[in-house]
């Protein structure tokens, strides 16, 4: 349960996260603008948020998002996905994957852009087959960071009142009946579906990393 | 001096009192100029002149990637009123790391807006007459230091350029390779009438290869002599009257920029 829930809001924050990176990378007007925003949001907690995420979505869930209130009462795994959760793990994901692709953008070389302005491309086409080719190592390592930030927000977030699923929910659980056996356990789970997410992401981003760093 | 017909006709590129000075939070540095010259079309004229002369900066302003403080560069357009096609070859490291080298060359014509076929052709033809054919699908970084040249070069020249400006280009290369893709590019200019601006600080390359030359003083640089290079070709590093033109164009050399 905790795995779509990370997945789910992991992918809305770097749907989100990446344009608005690139854009703020690119522009210098857009990065003025927003970088005020970001840099004020950037240190608010998620777990901080939770509190008014719950306020502002309620206990609204996916399922009665997409309007099928007859699930409601059913076993389903759009229930479980809270609106108010999701909001967080977006916040928790996005600065780092914001700030990952703003460095990416920033840091091609000067080299490459001159040169293909010189080749005669454009700025749609220099964008997209120099500035975004250049950026990936870094956006991907943005993408690493938000990830683990929000699995550790998660964990968190499933372990304050009003959850009843998850592995965060499990730990507390566990905690309250003395099962400390299973607490343990889940720990360790945790731990290691952390390390299996980095892990996945670097694998990814492995061959544009390699590209870049063996560049002459 | 040219009639005004004559000089359309001729003419690859006219610069007319450039100058350059850069600004910057230590002071200014005056690196160049002013500098007037003219080039006919198919001419190789060689830039030399001692590091920090304003050879790059030179090249760079006439590639329109500085704005020069005063003075004017004018590159005719084409017979059709197209817009001139200017190639330039970098130091080195300019080819893109992420892409094959068919990609790189390819790149190009892209942006040109070329028919795949058409671009597909052009590319492998320009490969196979740089002898890159067999690393067409391999990356940059594969490749020697030498035949990344080779490739940065094959990618400017498959844009068929009216005036490639070429700086330094094998300067990075050990003495060797260097000397190779001279001779590469000499039979490469042979078959077609690219006129070429090359910029170096070696003397040896600049008699091997050009037409004329044109030697830069201490910064800011200016043309302190301009000579036409009268040696038959094809040129032999070996000959004696190789030697001796070169020697002595070390000692006017040497007298000219040591102040």
């Amino acid at each position: 349960m905790s795995l779509v829930r990370v997945i789910l809001g992991f992918s809305l924050a770097a749907i989100f996260g990446i344009p608005i990176g690139l854009l703020m990378g690119a522009s210098v007007h857009a990065r003025k603008f927003l970088s005020l925003m970001v840099e004020m949001a950037r240190p608010l907690s998620a777990i901080a948020l939770l509190p008014l995420s719950i306020i502002i979505f309620k206990a609204r869930t996916f399922s009665q998002l997409f309007g099928l209130e007859y699930l409601r009462y059913q076993k389903n795994l759009l229930n479980e996905m809270q609106l108010g959760m999701i909001f967080i793990l977006f916040w928790g994901g996005v600065f780092p994957i914001i700030l990952g692709t703003i460095q990416g953008v920033r840091s091609v070389r000067k080299m490459h852009l001159e040169a293909a302005r010189i080749l005669g491309a454009g700025k749609l086409s220099t964008f997209r087959h120099v500035i975004i080719p250049s950026a990936l190592p870094d956006i991907f390592h943005g993408l690493k960071l938000g990830i683990g930030r929000c699995w550790m927000v998660i964990i968190a977030a499933e372990m304050l009142p009003g959850t009843n699923s998850g592995i965060g929910y499990l730990i507390r659980y566990s905690y309250q009946l003395s099962r400390y056996d299973i607490m343990l356990a889940s720990i360790v789970v945790v731990a290691f579906i952390g390390a299996l997410f980095s892990k996945g992401l670097e694998s990814l981003g492995e061959r544009s990393l390699v590209l870049r760093s063996k560049e002459r | 001096m040219f009639s005004e017909v004559k000089k359309d006709d001729m003419t690859a590129l006219k610069v007319i009192n450039l100058s350059k000075t850069y600004r910057e939070s230590t002071g200014e540095v005056h690196a160049l100029g002013p500098v007037s010259f003219e080039m006919e079309t198919g001419e190789f004229l060689c830039f030399l002149g001692p590091t920090g002369c304003g050879k790059t900066t030179l090249l760079r302003t006439i590639a329109g990637l500085e704005k020069p403080d005063t003075g004017k560069v004018i590159i005719p357009s084409r017979s059709g009123g197209e817009e001139p096609v200017i190639g330039y070859v970098f130091q080195q490291g300019a080819l893109f790391p992420w892409m094959s080298i068919f990609a790189n060359l390819e790149f190009p014509l892209k942006a040109k807006k070329i028919v795949k076929d058409s671009r597909r052709e052009k590319v492998e033809s320009m490969l196979e007459m740089m002898g890159l054919s067999s690393f067409a699908s391999s990356y940059p970084h594969q490749l020697s230091g030498g035949m990344q040249q080779r490739a940065a070069l094959a990618r400017s020249l498959v844009m068929e350029p009216d005036l490639l400006l070429m700086d330094e280009p094998f300067s990075s290369l050990d003495t060797r390779t260097s000397q190779k893709l001279q001779e590469n590019l000499r039979d490469l200019l042979k078959k077609a009438s690219t006129t070429v601006l090359f910029v170096t600080h070696n003397i040896e390359e600049a008699v091997y290869l050009a037409g004329e030359i044109i030697v830069l003083g201490h910064r800011p640089g200016r043309i302190v002599r301009r000579e036409t290079i009268d040696l038959s070709d094809p040129r032999s590093r070996v000959s004696e009257s190789f030697t001796e033109y070169l020697v002595s164009l070390r000692k006017t050399f040497e007298s000219l920029v040591s102040d």
